[in-house]
């Protein structure tokens, strides 16, 4: 019982920081309709960046992010730039190709510059402890759903509230009338990138304290993200932010109660069943 | 205000547009007649920049914006109400709105417009927050016109207004297009209903298979036999 309340506590607070990374992926798709499949390697890349501002630096994780998030900005914003926007039209096979072959180029950059042993980096509060009820937590888990939680928030508010929020919507409507309502469609989507991949620096930050780094890890954060994306429903803000609960949940009680890396059948299963029922997401009718 | 030389258009391998010209002076309401699939469509999108002409010279006040971006085109003054009003369902009338004076040379005064806008179409200012979605058809091509207004065009391009209203509306929508004119817009109104055209134009073009087949002062037009054999079935 006490594992499970653990298993729980720590898959909500987890949950949070995947929703917020497929909100990044689901930005993406809402403006430009790409899929990455190289999603989860852009914050493995943050990751290890933090790693090397670390070891250079002696920088601890929640500081150097404000280093890797316009580094990752940048990064976002070449992406579509200059490879993805040349491609959009063309046939998706096409584009999924060229996500794929980036995850290649990503794993086997990191493992040339970091090699594929495991690394961890300390951050300030990584052993730091607190009690919830009676169970334990640590936390860096705390702050991570705070942040994550705050920044969905933040990203909720700009796209409801703000010109460039409406300018995102428009495009996700219909990118034709957008442009001629006067939106700068290719500038819209590369903004939107450049965000969508930065929020990975975030999110890398907050999950760096206590992970074990690896450089094909960012496969399984690939794996989880398109999971949520497609319970969200896509382009569905809520339905995204519930299913990164749902994942996360779902992970924590599968990785606790079952060894390993069978542990990742659970959310699978889940999803399964989930889709079985709403094919259009959680919340979908879109 | 608007010159448009030897236009040559099409989609992939497919030619629509073959050498068409066409004027369109400060002040005028210019109508754009033809039967469907003429390519209205097309020439107004060469336009507002959404199709690439092949060849040609469009040229806005004397400036060559033959293959200017569209939001660039959109700065200049010259807006489109799109065919079927695309807009934006999933957004309240109140954000198509401020999305329609969203470029720089309108942002500064959307606040004052947004008044203009929804005391020429009061139905809208009811119904500020309901999505766009939720708007009959003639709703939505009123909003899709204040949208145009939101944008502080200099010139207003109108494809086929009128499909699908019912006839009230159609009145009322024709109403609104007559006083913008009396405002001092200039307008090129693409239509298929020709009388209501004839009514509203000095001069009118007609489109056919990609042609101007026929363009005068919109008396000439009207009597030309062969826009009364070809177009109007008389
Ligand atoms: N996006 C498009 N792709 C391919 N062909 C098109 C496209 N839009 C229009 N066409 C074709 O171009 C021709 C002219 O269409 P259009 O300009 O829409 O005519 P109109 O507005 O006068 O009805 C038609 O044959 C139509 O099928
Ligand atoms: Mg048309």
């Amino acid at each position: 019982m006490d594992m499970l309340a653990q298993a729980l506590i720590q898959g909500f607070l987890i949950g949070g920081t995947y929703g917020l990374v497929a909100l990044g992926l689901g930005l993406i798709y809402s403006v430009s309709n790409i899929v990455s499949f190289a999603h989860g390697d852009f914050m493995s890349l943050a990751m290890y960046l933090s790693v090397s501002l670390f070891a250079a630096f002696a920088m601890d994780p929640y500081v150097s992010v404000f280093i890797t998030f316009p580094v990752l900005a940048l990064v976002g914003w070449g992406l579509y730039y200059f490879i993805l926007r040349p491609v959009i039209g063309s046939n998706s096979l096409m584009i999924i190709q060229l996500t794929l072959g980036l995850t290649f180029l990503l794993q086997n950059g990191l493992l040339m510059v970091y090699g594929g042993q495991m690394l961890r980096v300390p951050s300030m509060v990584e052993s730091k402890l607190f009690l919830m009820g009676d169970t334990v937590m640590r936390w860096p888990l705390l702050i991570a759903f705070i942040a994550s939680l705050a920044l969905s928030a933040l990203l909720y508010l700009m796209l409801t509230r703000t010109d460039f929020g409406r300018q995102i919507r428009a495009v996700n409507q219909n990118p034709k009338a957008a442009a001629l309502m006067g939106v700068n469609v290719t500038q819209v989507r590369t903004l939107v990138f450049a965000l969508g991949i930065a929020l990975l620096a975030v999110a890398g930050s907050l999950l760096l304290p206590g992970a074990t780094l690896q450089p094909g890890m960012g496969l399984r954060y690939t794996v989880i993200t398109l999971l949520i994306l497609v319970l969200g429903g896509m382009s569905n803000f809520i339905g995204i932010l519930l299913g990164g609960y749902i994942i996360g949940l779902s992970e924590a009680v599968g990785t606790t109660f079952l060894s390993g890396v069978s542990g990742m059948i659970l959310p699978y299963a889940l999803f399964i069943v989930i889709m079985l029922f709403r094919p259009a997401g959680l919340l979908g009718s879109r | 205000m608007i010159e448009i030389e030897s236009l040559v258009a099409g989609y992939g391998q497919v030619p629509v547009l073959h050498d068409v010209s066409l004027k369109v002076a400060q002040g005028e309401l210019v109508g754009l007649l033809g039967a469907n699939n003429a390519g209205k469509s097309t020439l107004i999108n060469c336009l507002s920049g959404t199709v690439r002409p092949r060849q040609g010279r469009i040229r806005f006040k004397g400036e060559d914006i033959t293959n200017l971006a569209p939001h660039k085109i959109v700065d200049l003054g010259m807006i489109q109400v799109p065919e079927g009003r695309l807009v934006f369902p999933q957004m309240s009338i109140r954000d198509n709105l401020m999305l329609g004076g969203i470029s720089a040379r309108a942002r500064k005064q959307r606040r004052q417009r947004l008044e203009q806008v929804l005391e020429t179409f009061p139905r809208l200012q009811e119904r500020l927050d309901q999505h766009a979605g939720t708007l009959s058809g003639g709703e939505q091509q009123m909003l899709a016109i204040g949208r145009g207004m939101m944008a502080g065009a200099e010139v207003l391009m109108l494809d086929e207004p009128s499909l699908g209203l019912s006839p009230l509306f159609v009145q009322y929508i024709f109403e609104t297009i007559a006083k913008m004119h009396r405002m001092g817009l200039t307008i090129l109104l693409v239509e298929q209903n020709s009388s209501l055209t004839f009514r509203h134009a000095s001069r009118c073009y007609v489109l056919e298979q990609g042609r101007v087949a026929i363009d005068g002062p919109t008396e000439v037009v009207r009597n030309h036999p062969a826009t009364r054999k070809a177009y109007l079935g008389m």
